[in-house]
């Protein structure tokens, strides 16, 4: 176990990441790279070195052999109950409508809207029932992904420190309270690089507001190539993708040739600025994005029985199913990390309800992903990671409301390796914090890492003096180990 | 006590830098201090603590930090560093003789080992969780005074400024400045050719994006081109620097230093509605040539410093002197402009930390170059800085709070007070308008209803347009929005009794306060100043800091922002971690150099507009950048010794300003509320909510400088976005410089890009005539500064037969621009592209 919170790196690897941010200075061999990613010169990359080359999404060698390849992550925004969805409690159920007992020592536990003494329990409606072969008990909410437990493993004893959305949502991603730090996707871009040439890396869709807006999926300090790409899943899916209507695509493409012409003499008493070349290289990669993006959004050959079963066809289900089908394409032409927001399940008012209706949308699609990653044999190297940015509360805010709770809440990890049908950690008797096992967002974050062949504490980056991690000090946790398959 | 501080210094020498003149190891390797926090420290915490630690400390012996171990307990010290074989606590540990340690069961061979190796490595104890003890001033003060060691000197800017004699050259010519004669020593030494001096059609253009961020106007191009006399450069410089557009250019670099954003972040990214008056406050002090001294001294002090009451006195007009306090308490707004999050204001305590720790941490990258943070949670690893020290940094702000401050005189306030009425009438004709809502609720209106809806609703907008938008005592003084007194967000202080202590927190962590902090200089610089005051209490101890900092001799300040100049000038600083001149900072290229200049800052009155004057007027701005040699790429790729100048790509706000300027469509009005100009669909997806993106009314207010665009920490303009534009949560020292695909398709797609290349276009055929040759001749001259070569000119030509003849089913512009109008459409519609195109030249972006 290592603990490199701040200590002296080799400076090389900085200066050459500072390079990389202040595009100055790399040989010629950088153009070659940019220009031929899928050559030798690729394959010498290791991870998190964008430093041999100029084109700091080339694909990289991991720390070590992956068991996944890429991510897709679906955050269920506002914090999903754990005790209504993977997290049985019968002892909350029997107290149901009691005051939570004196002697559950609740001081420290502080929520945004009410406080724990003396507050009143609330079981969950939604009955638990043993799916699979491994008996995973999962509520009713979810009826089609239960037939995926065998899957699933689920963790019921995740925490951390923030109960409140933004920071909550800011650690969930980027390990950090704070603003100004790289999200997860983009820890991951910067070590792996991309194995799409015409797509963004990490991209990101939601079917509502995303809270924090572009901080969630932002590349913090790390170089803004990393940074998440929000997509809009119909329509012109990223910024200024296609030519104003004023301009045909063979006028464009002459534009382009006349523009690489003249960039190539104004290049030529330049020879080894390596940031000329690779802006008149963008061209011909924008050029393609141009095609491939219309052509990532673009459903309409998927075979009727795939839409169905993604509910692409219906409501409730229509827009995160597409969004659900989205993500299997993206990770079908080698994005890497793919971020999905289901809104939104901060349920104040009436918990049993919000859940019900965010379930109702998220279900079925999220069912059909499964099993289309796993048809299509992708499932084993994406790794899918279910969360939201915290848990909530056994006890009842209002008459049916849950509030906000960081104490002790529930991510399941499914594909990439990982051995489904088991439950990892506790939560008490009531749901209110993780006691047994318990897995930080460090933790949590460093199992990811490792199942991508990344090792936590060797992915980092000089900031403001410190060689930084998504992990920051933690994350020393054998929970990778425990999850694969054997 | 004794031992506690002689082992303090002693384990300050071992951290931070090599001393063997104190009879010491060497500086610790890497491996050793991850041999103690990895293996070292957690076996102590799980087998030694719990009765050697805090809660208990059996045989009067804790094992938790470096003087416990070294006073040790009832039988003396627990460890002789180097010698295990006589450490009580080895002999214990090994159970060779009583006492057996721990007396629960022995250790496994391998912890043994582990503790074993540690004491005879030293016994290094790298970090110290509990230590809210000063700094041993002693041993700080014999290190700064000891001679550096080693290759390379850590210490180095905490040391006094040197004022070197420029180095004597082998074979030079006499260069133009005193600069050249560092940079050309260096040059010497490591064998390297220079580049030849630029050409003037190069050098206008460098001195215009440079300064005014702005392309040089090809008249202005002719004029310095055709002047041949020797101090045309220099008029050129002082030209510039006296245009107000350089406040603007420069400003912005400052303002990324001041991590400046109109709004807070976080989930909900509270608005700032003043912060654009530090803005302006920041670009009015780089066009008045404030001395930087008093720059800073007005941004953490300007209230303590200059109280003054700001009230009116008998006249309607402000006193000069008021009305330069209230300009220079606006300064104290960089520290009402960070990161906030909205439900913090739940929570005082937890509001006040994450305040300070934004305002200190603010002052130690902004002021200082040095990064504090790492010491919020333990002592600084690799620079002299302790928690104590940081916690004393924060309790400098600790009777500080934001206030917002009225910039209009009491008269002005009064008649708020009179016309408040008009206010009361707004909120009444909307609660006329909500009851009728509730009587028609769920029900079809009739004609007469819908009528009468539509009334009540215009007496709603009736009334807002009744709102006076100037004051009556002085009309010619504006309200803010809906008659809102106009008001700075600056600092100011706290009741007494209410200022909250600060304490040095263990690991960080709010709930687990140690010792108060009282407001104090770092140990380390207090040291290196020689300082012996007090800061004082908390409503001088801002000011205390802000004259100590500025004092003439202070190692950093001047540094530091002499650093940043040269940064701003050439792309990289003499040091190119220009936030951390600590450790973890890269050591200065020129260090000789930077003294020397640093002095000259302060003897020159801390002029910036004069360094500039020093810096460009050199051989080494002046040198062309397309120069190619293999030796030197060989022995300095990245141009570390400046044998030629930085190629540099224009930042985003720049590339902004070109664009438009180029179009002719550029409003260089100054200052005011931030601008918010119309997005496409596409670009407005990341934004929460679209009301958060409020067009501004006035379409010229849409083509203003960059600078002015609203700031939102959670939605960054798209285009700056992409262009490598600051995160802004904390201060940034240096734009990214990024190369990607999403650049190329705004400069290709984006309507904006092309609907300005329409304003180009039109502006051609008003300044050229309809002529395409001279169209392209004068779009070469705006867009480049130079006329096009032969083979360009055929090209462009070429370009527009071939754009005009093949328009196949392309739409028909939009609305074009009146002068472009009387050009046939297909022709109208090619020359617009042949501009796109020039928008997305290499030679566009990049300045030489």
């Amino acid at each position: 176990m290592k603990s490199t919170c701040c200590h002296r790196h080799d400076l090389a690897l900085t200066r050459r990441e500072a390079l990389l941010k202040s595009g100055g200075g790399l040989g010629a061999m950088a153009l070659a790279w940019l220009l031929d990613r899928d050559g030798a010169l690729a394959a010498a990359a290791s991870a998190g070195s964008p430093s041999t080359g100029i084109n700091p999404l080339a694909p990289k060698q991991p720390h070590f052999s992956p068991k996944a390849k890429c991510v897709i992550s679906l955050f269920m925004q506002g914090g999903p109950s754990q005790m209504d969805t993977f997290d049985p409690k019968p002892e909350l159920t029997k107290l149901d409508g009691k005051p939570l007992p004196a002697s559950f020592k609740s001081e420290d536990l502080k929520l945004q809207f009410m406080s724990a003494a003396g507050a009143t329990l609330m079981g969950s409606p939604f009955p638990f029932k043993k799916h699979g072969q491994s008996g995973l008990e999962i509520s009713d909410l979810f009826p089609n992904l239960s037939r995926f437990a065998d899957e699933l493993a689920v963790i019921r004893s995740c925490y951390h420190e923030s109960f409140i959305h933004g920071p909550a949502l800011s650690l969930m991603h980027s390990g950090n309270l704070l603003l100004g730090h790289p999200s997860v996707g983009s820890w991951v871009v910067s070590g792996l690089g991309c194995e799409s040439d015409s797509l963004p890396a990490f991209m990101v869709m939601t079917d509502g507001v995303i809270r924090g807006s572009s901080s969630a999926y932002s590349s913090g300090f790390l170089p803004a190539v990393y940074q998440g790409t929000l997509i809009r899943t119909e329509g012109a899916a990223i910024q200024n993708l296609a030519p104003p209507p004023q301009i045909t695509p063979p006028q464009q493409r002459t534009l382009i040739d006349q523009i690489g012409k003249w960039n190539q003499s104004h290049l030529a008493s330049r020879e080894d600025d390596t940031n000329l070349a690779a802006r008149i290289a963008n061209y011909e990669l924008a050029f393609r994005m141009q095609a491939a993006a219309p052509d990532l959004i673009d459903v309409s050959q998927e075979p009727k029985a795939i839409l169905e079963a993604y509910g692409t066809d219906k409501e409730p289900t229509a827009r995160f199913g597409r969004m659900c089908l989205l993500a299997r394409r993206m990770v079908e032409r080698g994005v890497r990390f793919v971020e999905l927001y289901g809104n939104d399940w901060d349920g104040h008012g009436d918990c049993p309800g919000n859940h019900k209706g965010n379930a109702d949308k998220t279900d079925k699609p999220i069912a059909a992903l499964l099993a289309d990653l796993d048809e299509r044999g992708l499932l084993d190297s994406t790794l899918v990671l279910w969360s939201g940015e915290f848990g909530r509360t056994p006890i009842m805010q209002g008459n049916k409301g849950r509030d906000h709770n960081p104490y002790g809440f529930t991510a399941w990890l499914a594909g990439g390796g990982v051995q489904g049908g088991k439950a990892i950690g506790a939560t008490d008797e009531f749901g209110f914090r993780a006691v047994d096992d318990k897995v930080h967002v460090h933790d949590l974050h460093a199992t990811m890492l490792t199942l991508l062949g990344l090792d936590h504490e060797k992915l980092t980056y000089l900031f403001e003096g410190r060689m930084r991690r998504l992990t920051d000090v933690g994350g020393q946790n054998d929970l990778a180990e425990r999850l694969v398959k054997s | 006590m004794i031992a506690r501080r002689v082992f303090f210094g002693l384990a300050l020498a071992i951290c931070w830098l090599a001393a063997p003149q104190l009879g010491l190891a060497g500086e610790p390797t890497s491996e050793a201090v991850e041999h103690f926090e990895n293996q070292v420290r957690p076996l102590l915490a799980a087998k030694c603590w719990k009765c050697h630690g805090r809660e208990k400390q059996k045989a009067s012996l804790r094992l938790d930090s470096a003087a416990s171990v070294a006073t040790g307990g009832d039988s003396g010290p627990a460890v002789v560093p180097g010698n295990p074989d006589q450490s009580p606590m080895i002999l214990a540990v090994r159970y060779s003789d009583d006492p057996k340690m721990p007396p629960e069961g022995k250790l496994s061979d391998a912890e043994i080992a582990t503790l074993t190796t540690w004491v005879k490595q030293g016994a290094l104890w790298p970090k110290y969780p509990d230590s809210d003890s000063p700094g041993d001033e002693q041993a700080i003060a014999a290190l700064l005074k000891a001679a550096p060691a080693g290759e390379r000197d850590t210490l180095w800017a905490f040391r006094p400024v040197r004022d070197p004699q420029p180095p004597t050259l082998k074979s030079r010519p006499e260069p133009k400045s005193v600069v050249d004669y560092f940079i050309l020593a260096k040059i010497e030494e490591l064998g390297l050719s220079c580049a030849p001096p630029a050409d003037k059609h190069t050098l206008v253009r460098r001195a215009y994006f440079d300064l005014v961020g702005l392309p040089p106007p090809p008249e202005e191009v002719d004029k310095f081109v055709g002047d041949t006399a020797p101090d045309a450069f220099a008029k050129l410089v002082d030209k510039l620097l006296a245009s107000p557009q350089y406040g603007e250019r420069w400003g912005r670099h400052w303002l990324d230093v001041a991590r400046y954003a109109d709004s807070g972040g976080y989930e909900t990214d509270m608005y700032f509605r003043n912060a654009w008056r530090y803005r302006d406050y920041v670009v009015k002090s780089f066009n008045d040539d404030k001395p930087y001294n008093r720059f800073v001294q007005e941004q953490i002090a300007a209230d303590e410093i200059w109280p003054d009451d700001l009230s009116l006195a008998g006249s309607y007009v402000m006193a000069k002197e008021k009305l330069e306090h209230l300009e220079a308490r606006i300064g104290t707004g960089l520290y009402t402009l960070g990161p906030q999050i909205h439900e913090s204001n739940m929570d005082a305590k937890k509001l006040d930390y994450e305040r300070m720790t934004d305002w200190a941490d603010t002052t130690g990258s902004v002021f200082l170059g040095l990064t504090l943070g790492c010491a919020r949670c333990h002592d600084h690893k690799f620079d002299p800085i302790s928690q104590r020290d940081y916690y004393g940094l924060q309790a400098v702000f600790a009777g500080s709070r934001e206030v917002e401050l009225p910039l209009v005189n009491g008269m002005e306030i009064a008649d708020f007070k009179q016309f408040y009425p008009r206010i009361v009438a707004i909120d009444e004709a909307r609660r006329a308008y909500r009851l009728f809502e509730k009587t028609a609720a769920g029900r079809k209106l009739t004609p007469e209803e819908e009528q009468q809806k539509q009334t009540l609703r215009d007496k709603i907008a009736a009334a807002v347009l009744e709102l006076p938008e100037a004051a009556a005592s002085s009309p010619g003084d504006r309200f803010d929005g809906l008659m809102e007194i106009p008001a700075a967000s600056v600092l100011g202080h706290v009741d007494g009794p209410l200022v909250p202590a600060v304490h040095i927190l263990n690991r960080g962590d709010l709930d687990r306060p140690k010792k108060k902090a009282s407001p104090e200089i770092p140990t380390v610089l207090r040291e290196a100043t020689g300082y012996r005051d007090s800061l004082g209490g908390p409503t001088t101890s801002r000011k205390q800091f802000a004259l100590w900092l500025t004092s003439p001799d202070h190692p950093l300040t001047a540094r530091v922002m002499t650093n940043r100049i040269w940064q701003w000038h050439f792309g990289s600083g003499i040091v190119a971690t220009s936030n951390d001149f600590g450790k973890m900072g890269l050591a200065p290229s020129h260090p000789e150099l930077l003294d020397w200049l640093s002095k000259r800052f302060v003897e020159q009155g801390w002029s910036i507009k004069q360094m500039h004057r020093l810096i460009m007027l050199s051989d080494a701005y002046q040198r062309a950048s397309a120069y190619h040699d293999p030796n030197n790429l060989a022995k300095d790729a990245d141009n570390r010794y400046l044998w030629r100048m930085n190629r540099r790509r224009l930042e985003a706000e720049a590339l902004w300003d070109f664009v438009h300027s180029t179009a002719g469509t550029i409003n260089l009005k100054i200052g005011g509320r931030p601008i918010v100009p119309q997005l496409a669909d596409d670009e407005m997806s990341a934004l929460r909510e679209p009301w958060q993106w409020t067009v501004s009314a006035d379409p010229k207010d849409h083509t203003r400088r960059g600078l002015y665009i609203l700031v939102r920490r959670n939605f960054r303009f798209p285009m700056f976005e992409v262009f490598d534009s600051p995160v802004n949560s904390v201060s940034s020292p240096r734009r990214d410089v990024t190369i990607v695909a999403p650049q190329t398709l705004w400069s290709l797609n984006n309507r904006r890009a092309f609907r300005q290349a329409q304003e180009f276009a039109g502006r051609l055929v008003r300044e050229a005539g309809g002529d395409p040759g001279a169209c392209v001749g004068r779009g070469w001259a705006i867009a480049l500064g130079r006329a096009p070569s032969e083979t360009e000119k055929a090209d462009a030509l070429q370009l527009l037969e071939t754009l005009a003849a093949n328009a196949g089913s392309a739409a028909p512009l939009e609305n074009p621009p009146a002068d472009l109008a009387k050009l046939p459409p297909e022709r109208a519609a090619a020359l617009a592209k042949l501009c796109l195109a020039i928008f997305n030249l290499n030679e566009f972006m990049f300045v030489d």
